[in-house]
């Protein structure tokens, strides 16, 4: 076997659990676009959605966006707030992408999901061009998955045989799995605290329909007058 | 503005801010600056708070849009949401947890709610 298909196998294979994640979530969110956005032909959006963004969160949040006709710049500021953990991400991935071209990086970038970073920050090839080969592949894989995935819930849409009522709370559990799993971190807790603490009390202020941008405002303001206690950075220079 | 022409700006702006947001880190240290302490502070922290405050933001949606009262004041939901996050502690399987949590609630607002 040549070393490009041993390379190819192993993306594959590792890609496996993914396939299983992202079809079923994708299967999920592109029902409801289907379902609930009120558009036409809701498999060719889906697709382009999908493929250009590859953010499972977003592809919910899409579907409500899209009904109530959100302003942009609504969308634009809610998009940074459900990816803002992606810009922590590349920090880890610099000295392994450095002097690659500049389309496999640009891609490497683009496809960098959760789970994708995952794999890729677990992959030990010590070889520079094998393991570039490797972190593409297996980003093509999930990548793929994605796309099929919400294209084929967004076609399968409303000729599915069972009531699709409820499913929308795939994407409150995608936001709990998140959640749960950085709170397995004690660093995260306080802030997890504060973030869903400003969002309840600007629930009561502002309303549920409001509460994203204020809630935003005030959790970044703690924040910055809190450093001291909540940056570990911060702390062991005082100490 | 057309259907049309939303959908291909909206998909224009969140892959726009999904791209930039992930080029963030790439993008800094390209030209060789080093990140200021306190965009890598807020990032980090930052990250947890707007997840739970979107998750926040998912059950006060849910109450927003229908009475108090239905789904046995949001019990529906609650379990849903234990089982969602119990199963994710104990299995770490997030797919598992989102299928099952999701099945507890669509059963629940179709067969009992």
């Amino acid at each position: 076997m040549s070393d490009r298909f041993v390379i190819l196998k192993r993306a594959f294979i590792d890609s496996l659990p993914v396939l299983m994640g992202y079809s079923a979530m994708g299967f999920a969110a592109g029902v409801l676009l289907s379902a609930h956005s009120g558009i036409d032909f809701a498999g060719v959006w889906a697709f382009l959605t999908s493929a250009t963004s590859i953010s499972g969160a977003l592809q919910f949040m899409l579907v409500d966006w899209i009904a109530k006709r959100t302003p942009l710049l609504d969308v634009a500021l809610l998009t940074f707030c459900l990816n803002v953990r992606y810009a922590m991400y590349g920090f880890s991935l610099i000295d392994r992408f450095k002097g690659i071209g500049f389309w496999k990086k640009f891609y490497l970038i683009w496809s960098l999901t959760d789970e994708t970073y995952a794999l890729e920050t677990e992959c030990k090839i010590p070889e520079k061009k094998k393991n570039i080969r490797y972190c593409l592949l297996l980003a093509f894989f999930d990548h793929s998955y994605w796309m099929i995935g919400v294209t084929a819930g967004a076609l399968a849409g409303k000729a599915l045989p069972f009531s699709n009522k409820g499913i929308d709370f795939a994407m409150t559990a995608l936001f709990l799995v998140i959640l749960t799993d950085q709170c397995r971190e004690k660093l995260n807790r306080l802030p997890a605290l504060i973030g869903g603490g400003a969002a309840f009390v600007c629930c009561l202020i502002f309303g549920a329909s409001k509460m994203l941008i204020p809630s935003m405002i005030l959790m970044i303001t703690i924040f910055l007058a809190c450093r001291k206690i909540l940056d570990p950075a911060k702390k062991e220079k005082n100490a | 503005m057309s259907t049309t022409a939303y959908l291909w700006s909206l998909i224009a702006v969140t892959a726009g801010v999904t791209l930039l947001l992930r080029a963030f880190p790439f993008l800094l240290f390209g030209s060789g600056a080093k990140t200021p302490p306190v965009i890598e502070y807020i990032g980090k922290v930052l990250s947890p708070a707007a997840i739970a405050m979107l998750a926040a933001y998912c059950f006060a949606c849910y109450f927003r849009d229908r009475p108090l009262s239905a789904h046995y004041y949001g019990a529906a939901e609650l379990i849903a949401a234990v089982v969602v996050i119990g199963l994710q502690l104990w299995k770490k399987n997030p797919l598992i947890s989102i299928l099952c949590g999701t099945a507890v609630y669509m059963f629940f607002v179709q067969k009992i709610g």
